[in-house]
């Protein structure tokens, strides 16, 4: 087992070697493969990766809530709760996951547009979420929620009396974002918040995001495909392909010395602020199926710097500096020479 | 003259605002579908040559020896209306005797108003096929949720096959196999004394020998119409229930953590029951026009078996108003399903325009 754990820390989250496998009617496929990390109790971690990488089903699988398709084949998830003690979510009870939910690990959903149910006012929502979880002071539920309706900038009388319709799409992602944080949560999950709205909507979802940890201290896991935006507000990035994490470093690190191929080709597709389109360089190619991964280093038909061990040779997390780990044989040989190029043109200008 | 101007449109405002109230442009579609078939009827029955009435009048002057005056006044007090009178006149005076309730008189029986026919069956017509329609609806949701909960399993298997079975089969093949096997070959049920709505010398009222005896009478009638529509209630609720599980809210309500109980009563029934309020409707029209053939194999005297007779008969006054009956049950349960419908459904009640997303 490798050791992802970050230097002096208790970590509230650790999840170790984590496998799950949907089971489909043409035979199953591993959506998440060994995934393996550590989140500290104030640290925002970034989740990213091209679609299908099985982001999802990792965040899902971290509130017990895969759909009846998929099973965890092996490895753990402890969360330390509130009393310190080190439960694995994996081995809850349905009683004990129940209360997990919301109340410890609250989730954000991709796209939710469809998040709340048509025929109930967003206030009768709200209620349902407290009473499942034992909370029946309904003045005191009000304060709460509509305090943090303020904070993600709506006017609470309005929105808890309306029906979802009636909220645009990104007041309904901010009632959620709201919803998420109403039972004081330890850890939000928030799977691509902004994919579904547009670019001014996205931004003020960032910054409401942003200033909501700050003012509440929470963890987070931020799940998107978008690299820039989701280094706004992590403190360290994991990059997942085909299942792995295959890259784990601080936002700092990874922007500026990615050590694995994969990453730096995600950095070398983001457009530059300014400057020619360009210099922008895909990655070639598209992300392998998962039923049928190549042998050795799934990324290695779009690698560069293939060779044909990692053809032959699957390689794992390894260490590659304090803080910084990477999946790949030849890390030693990446840099971003070109990127740091295009920054500096850019800063000429 | 500021005055007016301010006025008219805020009359203009409060016609608009009634109009987009829901339940009033609903109420009004269903008054003016009411009139259309109303006149329709009143135009195809009096003026199309070989109609009802002139049928009566000839009938009147060649067998009886009528002059054609007397064979019209006699047939102006069955029909309710007077062929002398100019066609307009005629028209009002229709409209207002059926505000009245006044439907005509009988041809077979001379001097009983349709109405009062239409009064004495029709309530056993309604309370039988309705309270079929009730148990299927209300059994065919519960057994389309459980099917759907237990996908795959045992009791969806099991239920699938009867559902589609059952389907299948028309009802009067029911009813004649409920008559012919229960009743007659292995003798279980004493099927002769079933018939007919209420014993003789039961007294109506809220006695429990009244109510017993009432539901004894109503069980043949009652157990076909569930045995043959439970099936497609159930397959359909199982099918709705599959896909509003597949709903992102489920899985969020899932994640908040709701217990397994409120979120299939709250968030996957409501939402499930849904689309079949518009079929349930459909259905309660047609309970009076349903009724016929199984009221004429059980011998239940509702208005179905009143219509078969009435039609045997060639007693179109009364067929007339059956008919009436028929058209106006079908529109008002769609009014209801409507009403109903846009209760449960708050994405109706506020934009209707956009309704139909
Ligand atoms: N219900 C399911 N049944 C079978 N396979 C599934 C199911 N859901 C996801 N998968 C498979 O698991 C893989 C990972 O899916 P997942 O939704 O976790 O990806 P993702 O990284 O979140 O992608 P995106 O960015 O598009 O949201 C997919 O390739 C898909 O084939
Ligand atoms: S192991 Fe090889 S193929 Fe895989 S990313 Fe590294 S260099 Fe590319
Ligand atoms: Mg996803």
């Amino acid at each position: 087992m490798i050791d992802v754990q970050r230097p002096s820390c208790q970590p509230l989250l650790s999840v170790r070697d984590l496998v799950v496998q949907y089971q489909g009617a043409s035979g199953a496929v591993q959506a998440v493969r060994g995934v393996s990390f550590d989140l500290a109790s104030d640290e925002s971690l970034a989740l990213i990766g091209e679609s299908g990488c099985g982001k999802t089903t990792l965040g899902l699988a971290l509130l017990g809530l895969l759909p009846k398709a998929a099973r965890i084949m092996g490895g753990q998830i402890l969360y330390r709760t509130r009393d310190g003690r080190v439960v694995d979510v994996v081995r809850l009870s349905d009683a004990e996951l129940r209360r997990f939910r919301w109340q410890e690990c609250a989730m954000v959903f991709q796209g939710a547009l469809n998040a709340f149910n048509p025929v109930l006012k967003i206030w009768d929502q709200v209620v349902d979420t407290a009473r499942a979880h034992g909370f029946r002071d309904r003045t005191r539920i009000r304060e709460q929620c509509e305090r943090l309706l303020r904070l993600v900038q709506l006017d609470p009388t309005r929105v808890l009396d309306s029906y979802p319709h009636e909220l645009s799409g990104g007041m309904r992602q901010r009632v959620m974002i709201a919803l998420s944080l109403l039972l004081e949560p330890r850890l939000v999950i928030y799977d691509e918040p902004t994919t579904a709205l547009d670019i001014l909507t996205q931004r003020a979802i960032i910054e409401v995001l942003r200033s909501l940890r700050q003012e509440l201290g929470f963890a987070m896991v931020f799940i998107s495909h978008d690299l820039p935006l989701a280094a706004e507000l992590a403190d360290r990035v994991a990059t997942m392909y085909a299942g792995r994490i295959v890259e784990l470093a601080d936002v700092r690190n990874l922007f500026y010395r990615p050590r694995h191929p994969y990453t730096r080709g995600l950095l070398l597709a983001v457009p530059p602020v300014s400057g020619p389109l360009t210099t922008v360089v895909s990655i070639p190619g598209s992300p392998p199926s998962l039923a049928s991964l190549p042998a050795g280093c799934s990324f290695a038909p779009r690698c560069e710097f293939a060779t044909d061990r990692c053809r032959r040779e699957e390689p794992t997390l390894s260490t590659v500096a304090p803080g910084h780990w990477s999946a790949c044989h030849h890390w030693s040989a990446v840099s971003l020479d070109r990127w740091m190029e295009r920054l500096g043109g850019a800063s000429h200008a | 003259m500021s005055v007016r101007r301010h006025g008219s449109p805020r009359t203009v405002q409060v016609i608009r605002r009634l109009l987009r109230a829901y339940a009033l442009r609903r109420v009004l579609k269903a008054v003016i579908t009411v009139w259309i078939v109303v006149t329709a009827t009143f135009f195809l029955v009096r003026l199309m040559p070989g109609s009802p009435v002139e049928v009566y009048i000839h009938t009147l002057i060649s067998q009886y020896g009528f002059t054609y005056d007397e064979a019209a006044n006699q047939a102006a007090a069955l029909f309710a209306f007077d062929p002398n009178q100019p066609l307009l006149v005629q028209y009002l005076d229709y409209l207002r005797s059926l505000a009245r309730g006044d439907l005509g008189q009988s041809l077979v029986s001379p001097g009983t108003p349709v109405s009062s026919i239409l009064l004495s069956y029709l309530p056993w017509t309604l309370f039988s096929a309705g309270l079929g329609l009730f148990v299927s609806f209300v059994s065919g949701l519960f057994l389309g949720m459980l099917m759907a909960y237990r996908r795959g399993g045992l009791i969806d298997h099991v239920l699938t096959a009867l559902g589609s079975f059952f389907q299948a089969v028309p009802n009067y093949l029911v009813a004649i196999v409920l008559i012919v096997f229960l009743g007659v070959q292995l003798g279980w049920l004493p099927v002769t004394k079933m018939r007919g709505a209420v014993s003789p010398g039961v007294q109506p009222g809220l006695t429990v020998a009244f109510v017993a005896d009432v539901l004894y009478h109503a069980a043949l009638p009652v157990l076909t119409y569930v045995l043959t529509t439970v099936g497609s209630w159930m397959l359909l609720m199982k099918s709705s229930t599959l896909s509003t599980l597949e709903e992102d809210y489920v899985t969020v309500a899932r994640a908040r953590g709701l217990s397994d109980g409120r979120i299939m009563r709250a968030y996957v029934g409501r939402n499930a029951v849904l689309p079949l309020f518009a079929q349930v409707a459909i259905a309660a029209g047609f309970v009076v026009g349903g009724s016929v053939v199984i009221e004429r194999i059980f011998v239940y005297e509702g208005i179905g078996f009143v219509l078969l007779d009435a039609i045997n008969r060639r007693d179109y006054p009364l067929m007339q108003g059956i008919f009436f009956v028929i058209t106006l049950s079908v529109i008002a349960a769609n009014l209801l399903a409507d009403l109903l419908y846009s209760r449960l459904d708050p994405r109706i009640r506020r934009h209707p325009a956009e309704g139909d997303r």
